[in-house]
This record gives structure tokens, C-alpha cells and sequence, in this order.
């Protein structure tokens, strides 16, 4: 029993962290899915994203608001709005001018994009910790007091059914709005979208838009799970998450969930049953086996080779 | 256009190389190096803080056999590669004496570039044994060695007969060197370790690991590294109810663990060199930091105050600039410091240095427990 409850608490420890790989990678996978291009920068984007919300949470504390939906949604949306335009003004400066050439240019001007948003953050708001207020507290337990117990605390239910409900959104974005026709269309074949008359340039941006806004909600979310932010956290979880959307099957929606979730559980259950040492050399072993026999990923379609 | 352009260009750094020339004549540099960006910087104030104001003191009181310091401040982010890159940097400014650097990882990798260059360095902070341990002749610490810090860890924990003792630490060399050393010391006293793991410096999510600590039903933690990542360690620890009493070393000792940790960092123990800002012999030099709106309680303040005064006073006694003299004449004599008398061994380890330990409070206070 008590061998269950444990099991069980490393399965909500890895799905909680595997639901913001998730948010993070749905950037990373809209982006290559349309113009496949890897957006570097959008780690930064997400790290951005945390530092808005925390300076909105601290200023309307200062106003003397304190009723928690009215911070979290202040948060949310001067978070969405401050990164959307961010993820906007990326793509317009560092992506557009060099899109169409070869493929290491847009590559290559990403990562510069990532070093400077990085090193623009340090200096802006110095390179120290900075703790960010645990909004939502408590949580259940199950199992008896005197022995081991299974906890899930508030936070982590938020930050699941937030994924979920976030995912769910943008699927049926995705497969019934305007916008989402267009997304598909210009992700199948850029050219003729455009010559049917799809404005691409606008459809490129809404993507930017869309990953930038998700980030900026996994940015609240983490902060407030773990209570500190600091101008580098973006780069580690952008690469976890990168890793999430390869994994999932890059320029896959519902992919970048599963191997967020696959990723978040694979790294939970080594630090849990093995040691926390092997955390990364299981999970990035696992994506190397995954890419030797499905090289497109879990739900990534086969590539077919544009004439 | 050209020519006036080659002009000036050859009339401005003419008169650089002429200014060069006569600060070279009159002044010692001291080269300065810690982190003053990255997760660490917090320390690197502390050390920038303490030499600033000893180099201060000693101007004022007329210079080293009448020649001024300078300061030059470099800055290794804590970070190994940066720190041969900064040193590297002092050694093309002509500096022959250098305070620092702060991490064990960075003074390590630097230290191989001073003592090929002939350069004296004192690190006020770096505790790992390997540093002092290459038979180098020109490196010396005001800090006491992990080897000294870990017994006095362990043998604190194994004083209050705890049931089992799990041990952490960040796979750096810092931070894996103590807790490796606090390990042996519990197994000597008979106390079981039911854990020794490695986490990753730089992560976030450590829930694994406490539902781990919480199963492996551990009565202390103790952590080997620095207090960003004890910090999320502690917080989701209260938040799982992990109820163990968590101790690490000087590096988690500072401020930024109650802005990470909250209140879960109450009742934290931390291994410090004792508080040598409450000695009374120190008060004036301590009032002189209070004037400048400066606080001479972190843990590296005074030892690199230190640090700078031991260069000082080497080159007073041995009559000369020339690292060489001055390593001798460090080993040779014995100083009178803020923190205490100190005496170097061959390998340019103070002859005696304690720790204390003191137990943290979330409004960042300490206390001394023993």
C-alpha cells in the first residue's frame, strides 16, 4: 500500500511538470509545424512571461488588491499580452527578414534572439533569485498519518487542469476557426496558401502570438510552484520542453502534450526509483531511442517531400 | 580624413601607453575576481566589499612602503570558463597579486594560469582540498577546506543521535567535495546515511526527490552546494511536509534563501566561519563598513578584507613586489587579522581555521548553536 501511495505521488510529481513541458512545447511545435524553424528564443519568452506576472502581482499588491482571482487574472493577462507582443516583435525582427534562406540563417538568428532577451532580462532586472508569492496553497492528502502519504497540492491541480483546458482550446482554434483553417493550410504548403490568397504574413505572427500567449501562462503557473524566478530559468525549461515537442513528434499539437507528459513522468520516476543523477541521461536517452525508430516522433506525420 | 583619424589615433594611444607608464611606477595592482553577475553574485558583493575597503584603509594610511593599490575588478560569473578568460585578462594588465577567486570550480582552472604567470593569489572563499592540493607555490586562502567544514557537519548531526541522515548535493565540485566529507565523517560515528544523491544545479523541480526523502523517512537532510537550489529544496519540502531538520554549508548561508524559501528556511543549520563582525577587536574596522552603508557580516567580507592586508603586509615584509618574496614571507611569519592570527602551511592553508554552526531564521538572522 504504502509502495502504491509513493508510486502514485511520483506519477502526480511528473505529470505536474510534464503538463508545463507541454504548454512550453505547443511554441516550439506551432512554429516548426508552419515554417520549420526552431524558435530558440521562446524559452525566453516564457521566462519573460514570469517576470510581467510578477511585476503585475507586486504592483497590485501595492494598490492593496488582494482578492486572488483578480490578481491571478490581472497576472494572466499582463503576462499574455507582455509576451505576445514580445513573441510578435521576434519574429518580425529577427525571423522574417531572413525567412526563406537556408535553414541554419532563421536558426542561427534564433539563438542570438535567445542570448540577447537573456542577457536584456539581466540587466533589467538583476541576476539574482526572485521570489514569487505562492498564491495557492494547501492540497489533499490520502493514506494514513503515521505512515507515508500521497499528496496533490492545490497548485498542481491547477496547473493540470490549466494544460488541459489550454490544449483543449487550441485544438478546436485549431480545427474550426478562421484563423486555425489558414494555420493548416499554410503549414501544408506555404507557397499555395499564399497564392490562394491566405494572408501568411498574418498567419506566421498569429502563430508566434498563440505560442507566446501559452508560455506566458506556464510562465504564472511555474513561478508560483516554485516560488523563484531568475533570468536563466527560461533556457532550461525551453530545452526540456524542446525536447518534449521532438519526442511528442515536432509540429504535433496533441504530440507536444504526450511527450511533455512522457517526459515529465520518465524524469520523475528515474529521480524517484533510480536516482536523481540519471534524471536527464533516462530521459534524453529515451528521446534517442524514440528518434531511432520513429524519427518523426511519437505523432509526428512522415514528412512528405514538397515538389 | 584618413590621416587625421591615424592622427589622433596614434596622439590617443600614445598618451594611454604614457599614463599606463606612470600609474605602473607608483602603484601595486590587486587584481580583484569573483562573480559580480550570475546565481552567486551575492557572495561576489560580499568579496568586492571587503577588498575594496582594506585597499581603502591601506591608501589612506599611506600605501604599501609608500607605493598606493589599485583595484582591478574582474568579473568570472562564477564560471569556469569565464574565470581563465578574466585571469587571463589580469595577467595582460600586468596585476602580480590577486584576491579571489570566489567558487572552488573557477579559482581551481585560474589558479593554473596565475602560478604559470608567476602571480600571488588569495582566495577568500574557494574550500575545496584539491586547490591547495597541486604543490603550487603562489596560492594561499583565508577560508578553512571542506575537509574541515564536513567533519564539523557531520559530527554536529551525529551529536543529536538522529535515526537516518540523507545527504544531497549538486555533482559539483564545491558541493559534492563536502558532502562527500560528511558522509565519511557520519559513517565513522556509526550513523546511517540512507541516501547520498546528486541533483542538477540550475533545475527547479525537486519533487521527486522530497517524496523520495519523505518515503526514505530521513530525520536531517544535508545539502552540499548553493541556496538556489537548498531554497526550492526547502519550499517544496514544507509544501510536502517533509518534516527533517535540513543543513548545508557557508554556501547556502546568505539572505537569498529567505527570499526563495520563505518561511521554510527557519531552523535551517548552516556550517559558517564564525561571526567575526561580533569580535571586539573588530568593531572600529565594522563601523568604517557601517559608514559606507555597507554590511560586514556575509561570510567573505572580512576574509577578504583579510585577504588583501596578508598581501599588504607580505610585500611590507619582505621588502618586495615579486610574488616569489612575498609567498615566502607569508609562510614564514605569522599576521594579526580581523579574522584572527594566521599562520600558513607549506601548502598555503591557514594553520588553523574553524567553523561554526549557526541556525537560520526566515528574517535572514542567525543564531549560534553551539
Amino acid at each position: 500500500m504504502q509502495d502504491l501511495l509513493y508510486f502514485f505521488q511520483q506519477l502526480i510529481n511528473g505529470l505536474t511538470i510534464g503538463s508545463t513541458y507541454a504548454l512550453i512545447a505547443i511554441g516550439y511545435t506551432m512554429v516548426y509545424g508552419i515554417i520549420g524553424m526552431i524558435n530558440f528564443a521562446h524559452g525566453e519568452i516564457y521566462m519573460i512571461g514570469a517576470y510581467t506576472a510578477l511585476i503585475a502581482i507586486t504592483g497590485l499588491a501595492a494598490l492593496g488588491i488582494a482578492w486572488l482571482p483578480v490578481i491571478l487574472i490581472v497576472a494572466l493577462v499582463c503576462a499574455m499580452i507582455v509576451s505576445s507582443s514580445m513573441g510578435w516583435a521576434v519574429e518580425r525582427v529577427a525571423y522574417r527578414p531572413v525567412r526563406g534562406r537556408h535553414r541554419l540563417i532563421p536558426l542561427i538568428s534564433a539563438i542570438g534572439m535567445s542570448i540577447f532577451l537573456q542577457n536584456y532580462v539581466h540587466l533589467a532586472q538583476g541576476s539574482r533569485n526572485i521570489g514569487f508569492p505562492a498564491l495557492i496553497e494547501g492540497g489533499f492528502r490520502f493514506g494514513s498519518a503515521d505512515s507515508f502519504q500521497t499528496s496533490i497540492s492545490y497548485m498542481q491541480i491547477t496547473i493540470f487542469i490549466t494544460t488541459l483546458v489550454c490544449m483543449t482550446l487550441l485544438s478546436l482554434f485549431i480545427s474550426r476557426s478562421r484563423i486555425g483553417r489558414a494555420c493548416r493550410a499554410v503549414s501544408q504548403d506555404l507557397g499555395m496558401a499564399n497564392l490562394l490568397g491566405i494572408d501568411t504574413n498574418r498567419i506566421i505572427s498569429a502563430t508566434f502570438i498563440i505560442g507566446a500567449a501559452l508560455a506566458a501562462v506556464a510562465g504564472l503557473l511555474l513561478g508560483m510552484y516554485y516560488g523563484s524566478i531568475d533570468p536563466l530559468f527560461g533556457f532550461i525549461a525551453g530545452l526540456k520542453a524542446f525536447t518534449a515537442a521532438v519526442l511528442g513528434g515536432i509540429g504535433s499539437i496533441p504530440g507536444a502534450m504526450l511527450g511533455g507528459l512522457i517526459l515529465g513522468v520518465a524524469e520523475s520516476m528515474t529521480s524517484g526509483y533510480l536516482s536523481g543523477e540519471y534524471k536527464d541521461v533516462v530521459s534524453f536517452g529515451l528521446l534517442i531511442l524514440i528518434l531511432l525508430f520513429k524519427p518523426t516522433g511519437l505523432l509526428g506525420k512522415p514528412e512528405v517531400e514538397k515538389i | 580624413m584618413e590621416t587625421t583619424v591615424k592622427k589622433l589615433v596614434t596622439a590617443v594611444s600614445a598618451s594611454v601607453a604614457l599614463m599606463g607608464a606612470g600609474h605602473a611606477a607608483a602603484e601595486i595592482k590587486i587584481g580583484v575576481a569573483g562573480p559580480i553577475t550570475g546565481q552567486v553574485a551575492q557572495y561576489g558583493d560580499m568579496q568586492f566589499s571587503g577588498a575594496r575597503m582594506a585597499i581603502e584603509q591601506i591608501n589612506a594610511a599611506g600605501g604599501v612602503n609608500g607605493e598606493m593599490l589599485e583595484a582591478v575588478e574582474v568579473d568570472d560569473a562564477c564560471d569556469p570558463k569565464q574565470a581563465v578568460t578574466v585571469a587571463n585578462r589580469l595577467v595582460n594588465e600586468g596585476v602580480r597579486f590577486v584576491v579571489g577567486h570566489l567558487c572552488s570550480s573557477s579559482t581551481q582552472p585560474a589558479s593554473d594560469i596565475y602560478e604559470d604567470e608567476g602571480i600571488l593569489m588569495v582566495t577568500p572563499a574557494s574550500t575545496s582540498p584539491d586547490i591547495t592540493e597541486r604543490g603550487y607555490e603562489l596560492v594561499f586562502r583565508t577560508i578553512g577546506l571542506d575537509s574541515v567544514q564536513g567533519p564539523v557537519a557531520g559530527n554536529y548531526i551525529a551529536s543529536l543521535n538522529p535515526e537516518r541522515v540523507a545527504i544531497v548535493h549538486d555533482k559539483q565540485q564545491y558541493g559534492e567535495g563536502i558532502a562527500t566529507a560528511v558522509r565519511d565523517t557520519l559513517k565513522d560515528a556509526g550513523v546511517e546515511v540512507a541516501l547520498f544523491e546528486g541533483i542538477t544545479a540550475g533545475d527547479m523541480d525537486f519533487s521527486s526527490l522530497v517524496t523520495k526523502l519523505k518515503q526514505a523517512d530521513v530525520d536531517y537532510v544535508y545539502y552540499g552546494g548553493y541556496d538556489p537550489e537548498l531554497g526550492l529544496i526547502l519550499r517544496q519540502s514544507r509544501q510536502a511536509e517533509l518534516d527533517a531538520v535540513f543543513m548545508g554549508p557557508e554556501g547556502v548561508g546568505n539572505k537569498n534563501i529567505n527570499t526563495i524559501a520563505g518561511d521554510a528556511a527557519e531552523g535551517l543549520l548552516v556550517t559558517l566561519p564564525p561571526a567575526f563582525d561580533k569580535k571586539a577587536e573588530n568593531q572600529e574596522l565594522v563601523k568604517a563598513f557601517q559608514d559606507k552603508g555597507e554590511d560586514p557580516s556575509g561570510p567573505f567580507v572580512l576574509t577578504s578584507y583579510t585577504a588583501v592586508q596578508l598581501i599588504a603586509e607580505g610585500i611590507e615584509q619582505a621588502e618586495s613586489t615579486d610574488p616569489f618574496d612575498v609567498a615566502a614571507s607569508l609562510r614564514s611569519n605569522s599576521f594579526n587579522t580581523p579574522i584572527g592570527t594566521v599562520e600558513y602551511d607549506e601548502k598555503g592553508d591557514m594553520k588553523s581555521f574553524e567553523f561554526v554552526v549557526y541556525e537560520w531564521h526566515s528574517d535572514g538572522s542567525k543564531t549560534p548553536v553551539n
